[in-house]
């Protein structure tokens, strides 16, 4: 009986997360439609500056929805909320979308190397996965309570996502350093 | 962003922007707004006669595009309610009529211009989002003043 019921409620969660994918993929389609060329070039820049940490902490900020509440106007508070989502919901794919470019970056340059650490590279993807799991964890959540409630959680994200996209990067150039070395040697 | 290093005939440029013409503007926004009309839409270079003079051509263009980006930075980092504040002060010294203003605006959208180049998506999504959502906050205490 607790297997069905466990089923069930496991379903409804399941029901609810895929509700909420989609929620937040219509909103961030939504404010893509009129950027979309604009960010697409701007994106594949090479001079593109990252989302700085105070931007982040202003885009969940709730010192901005106690402002909108304050003013007592439903049809405010709803385009702040609809305004607010689909920022945030880019930032997630933005962020997830250079993940995915510095992993790409990676092998790339790891393909044409011959010193290949298996713990290091297992490590490397272990630490993208991650990135990428918390970015689609974010996405949902943002989808499902608005940004406002995930200022803190967003902010951590960030932070780690800088953290290990640094190193990602770090490693990246330290291995191209490495590489002559490695051509001279054979 | 604005721990930029400027070379020094830029930094004197910068300096002299500041000093002659920004500082007479009395808001973030329309120091925003007057910074972007100096950059040429077909080319995306900046020009600004006096500065150029001053200087030279390339030296201006440099101040230019460095203070556009710091003050564009400025305005996306602002709260709403600053924003709001800010865009109050802007519609107060333009003497154009508010409602006309608020209803050109939420239909142009002439505030993207303002967006620099090359600039992160999410912060120029941010910026347009807060302006639209400040127009939104404008218009309603202006109707709610006009049903008092």
């Amino acid at each position: 009986m607790i297997g069905v019921w466990g089923a069930f409620a496991g379903a409804l969660v399941l029901l609810l997360v895929l509700l909420a994918w989609v929620r937040a993929e219509a909103s961030s389609k939504d404010s893509r439609s009129d950027w979309g060329a604009a960010d697409q070039e701007q994106s594949e820049g090479e001079n593109v500056e990252a989302c700085s940490p105070e931007i982040v902490s202003q885009l969940f900020s709730a010192a901005d929805s106690k402002f909108i509440s304050g003013l007592e106007s439903p049809g405010l508070e709803n385009l702040f909320r609809r305004e607010r989502t689909a920022v945030a919901l880019h930032w997630v794919q933005e962020t997830s979308a250079f993940i995915s470019k510095v992993m790409r970056r990676h092998l790339e340059a790891s393909r044409l190397r011959a010193d290949l650490e298996i713990a290091t590279e297992a490590r490397i993807f272990l630490q993208y996965a991650r990135l990428k799991l918390y970015c689609g964890i974010l996405f949902v959540l943002i989808g499902l309570l608005g940004p406002q409630r995930l200022a803190g959680t967003a902010l951590h994200a960030e932070r780690f996502i800088q953290r290990v996209g640094e190193g990602l990067v770090e490693f990246q150039s330290a291995a191209q350093l490495r590489e002559p070395e490695g051509s001279e040697s054979l | 962003m604005s721990a930029m290093v400027k070379p020094l005939p830029v930094q004197e440029a910068y300096e002299d922007l500041l000093q002659r013409s920004l500082c007479r503007i009395p808001c973030d926004l329309g120091r925003l707004l007057y910074l972007a009309s100096t950059r040429d839409y077909n080319t995306g270079n900046y020009h600004h006669d006096g500065l150029a003079d001053r200087f030279s051509v390339k030296v201006a263009r440099s101040a230019l595009e460095i203070a556009h980006r710091q003050a564009f930075y400025k305005v996306a980092a602002l709260s709403l309610e600053e924003l709001v504040r800010d865009l109050a002060a802007y519609l107060e010294s333009s003497r154009e009529n508010p409602e006309e203003f608020l209803r050109t605006w939420q239909r142009l959208e002439p505030y993207r211009i303002a967006i620099p180049m090359e600039v992160n998506p999410t912060v120029a999504r941010l910026f347009a989002s807060n302006v639209r959502l400040a127009l939104a906050v404008l218009r309603l205490r202006q109707s709610t003043h006009a049903d008092r």
